[in-house]
């Protein structure tokens, strides 16, 4: 017993040592890059776009690290400000996935580089719709999705409106589930598209500077009415999954007939044959659901500014974006004109028409907490 | 195990007077960390709760963030599904884990040997992995329900998502800890004493009531302070296996943060979690106190 004991703890310092965060210093020609996203992103740049961008431009290389999440680039954003005001080495030169507006004070402070400016040769092509600030560069995109089980709904009478989709529900009881909107962007771009119904399927109506209590008590109100009617027909009379990867998993084992996917995470799952390639995908047409853009950040004061402005125009080519299509399983962050045209007849019915966005600030932080008073909440659920 | 046990108690009363300087500067550190990373957050946590700063700059007391909680149907909920999880979690454990360390203690041979090996795996099984494993075992149409299948017999209703989703999960992650716990209070239970006992006509059952049950009973209450802690701010199960609403005080917190981004809120929810977490605390000082006044 005290021996195993022993080996057991010298077994626990080891590891600990191993996992010890390591010194590192900035190497000329290595561009330090930092992402928030899931692992596939990372996966994605490991074996696609690190090989191709160091074949392309010899004696530049890839440190790809995990940043963890927005919380992480965020604190590394936060070390460029510190790095510039003492003249010091950020130690990072790309952001794959950041808010140009975060930490607040990174542009002021001349942290991100204008993008816009910088006289890439791809800029050009970038499709306006995703334009958010000239200072992040939005390069691959994903929306989501309604994916369903082929062999127990027929294409042909896939719901295509909230109104059709509501009725399916219905009269399918326990055949639809939807995450928790603060824990998988599925299914919060869900009940956002249900906010969109409450309020005139208009997404202009929401934007990052109006929320009032009384505006939100009343514009969410109705949304929640709307959820609460259709929660006792959900998968075991209103449960709610906690993720993106467990709705997937709830339609791969065939409990659920149809969720809310995300465009990237359901290709990929089919792909890889966690999902069967009998899983149909349709979009809502009166108004679809919400979507969103990628964007990347490149840090001014970083060793490798020129060469990670090379990263940036080389994921705008026509190469890399193509491969977000077919590797990746998500959008391109260029119009689709710059789309070679059987990719473009591949991906039609995934490709948007329009992509409505929520705004985020003060609205995320009530829809979270009026989702979770109002509607996951369920009385009957016990009987 | 008895010796091991009688050697660690003896060791301190031979030396304590000659090594004391030793001695404290050894307990300086971890009572330092403790005082770093545990007291003076909770300090901070109640101050900034109770010492409100408004809008104006003025900072004043201010329950209001406790009175909302208390108030509030929907914190009130959380709160008493955590305690009714902890409960359950609690009497299962004890209902399972003392068999177990009762038969390890009194059997010999290669068997007992591969039952205390299987005891202890959980400890070494990441709750997230366990997650997942216990979604696709006892999920929907997970492998019980395709067994049950197999053989003609219906689907369980199963606990995913369910408030017994977290307790499945919570007592197998903590019956190693709660295994070992008693394991190592029965072997102060002297088997000449038990002999005696049978000696003089003893039943099993009277054994165990009147002369293993009195021996041990410190150990039971260690043993369930320890896992009711751990349970009572769990995290990763609740989240992963557990309803939306009510959810537990874990998942609750870490929501009213990041989430709601309420960060009053969430300190509230934690020094209420901190309140009843100091009250099974006491039972475990309690406890130990009792056991070195002997």
């Amino acid at each position: 017993m005290k021996r195993r004991t022993f080996m057991m703890s010298a077994a626990g310092a080891a590891a600990g040592l191993a996992l010890a965060p390591r010194m590192s210093f900035a190497a000329k020609g290595q561009i330090d890059w930092y992402t928030s996203s899931d692992t596939n992103i990372l996966d994605f740049w490991t074996n696609i776009v690190k090989p191709a961008f160091e074949a392309a431009n010899p004696g530049l290389k890839l440190n790809l690290v995990d940043a963890g999440d927005g919380a992480g680039i965020i604190a590394i954003g936060e070390r460029a400000i510190a790095a510039k005001q003492t003249n010091a080495d950020p130690q990072a030169d790309f952001f794959e996935s950041a808010d140009a507006l975060l930490p607040a004070g990174a542009i002021k402070a001349g942290v991100y580089t204008n993008i816009k400016a910088a006289g890439l040769s791809n800029y050009s092509k970038v499709n306006p719709l995703a334009i958010e600030s000239e200072y992040s560069l939005p390069y691959r995109g994903s929306q989501v999705l309604l994916a369903y089980d082929t062999t127990k709904l027929k294409p042909a009478d896939a719901p295509k409106t909230w109104d059709a989709l509501v009725t399916w529900i219905k009269a399918n009881p326990g055949q639809f589930v939807y995450n928790r909107p603060d824990k998988g962007g599925s299914g919060g771009n869900f009940v956002r598209r249900a906010i969109h119904q409450a309020n005139g399927l208009d997404p202009k109506v929401f934007n990052v500077g109006n929320y009032t209590q009384e505006f939100g008590d009343e514009a969410l109100g109705k949304a929640w009415k709307l959820l609460a009617d259709i929660a006792p027909h959900l998968y075991d009379k209103g449960a709610y999954s906690s993720g993106n990867t467990q709705s997937l998993q709830l339609l791969s084992q065939g409990v659920v007939t149809m969720i809310p996917v995300w465009s990237d995470q359901v290709l990929q799952a089919i792909e890889q044959g966690v999902l069967p390639a009998e899983t149909g995908l349709v979009q809502l047409q009166d108004l679809a659901l919400c979507g969103g853009f990628t964007r990347s950040v490149v840090i001014e004061n970083g060793a490798n500014r020129e060469a990670s402005l090379k990263l940036a125009d080389f994921m705008l080519s026509e190469e890399m974006q193509s491969a977000i299509l077919t590797e990746l399983g998500g959008f391109p962050g260029v119009s689709w004109d710059h789309v070679s045209e059987d990719l473009r007849k591949k991906f039609a019915d995934i490709i948007p028409k329009t992509i409505p966005t929520f705004p985020g600030g003060k609205w995320e932080a009530a829809i979270n907490d009026g989702w979770y008073r109002h509607v996951a909440p369920n009385v009957d659920r016990k009987s | 195990m008895s010796e091991f046990v009688e050697r660690a108690v003896s060791v301190p009363t031979e030396t304590a007077a000659g090594r004391r300087p030793i001695g404290l500067l050894l307990v300086a550190i971890p009572v330092f960390l403790v005082i770093w990373l545990v007291i003076w957050p909770a300090i901070n946590a109640i101050s900034r709760t109770i010492w409100r700063t408004d809008a104006d700059g003025n900072s004043s007391f201010d329950l209001s963030s406790y009175a909302f909680f208390f108030s509030d149907r929907y914190s009130l909920d959380n709160l008493a599904i955590t305690l009714w999880t902890t409960l359950v979690c609690a009497v299962l454990l004890l209902v399972i884990c003392l068999p177990i360390a009762l038969y390890l203690r009194f059997s010999h041979g290669r068997l007992p040997a591969y039952v205390q090996a299987l005891a202890i795996l959980p400890m070494f099984v990441p709750s997230i992995i366990l997650a997942f494993a216990f979604i696709r075992v006892l999920g929907p149409n997970g492998m019980v329900d395709i067994l049950l299948n197999a053989v003609g017999l219906p689907k369980i209703r199963t606990p995913y998502l369910t408030p017994w989703g977290p307790v499945i999960g919570l007592v197998w992650d903590n019956i190693p800890l709660t295994v070992l716990i008693l394991l190592s209070g029965l072997g102060s239970v002297a088997n000449q004493s038990i002999e005696a006992a049978r000696d003089v006509g003893a039943n099993t059952l009277r054994v165990f009531w009147h002369i293993i049950l009195p021996r041990i009973s410190n150990s039971i209450l260690v043993a369930l302070s320890f896992s009711v802690l751990g349970i009572f701010s769990s995290f990763t199960l609740p989240y992963l296996l557990g309803p939306a609403s009510p959810e537990m005080l874990g998942p609750f917190m870490q929501r009213t943060l990041r989430d709601v981004q309420d960060p009053i809120g969430a300190m509230t929810q934690a020094v209420v979690a901190f309140g009843f977490c100091i009250l099974f605390g006491l039972f475990y000082v309690r406890s130990v106190a009792k056991n070195r006044g002997k």
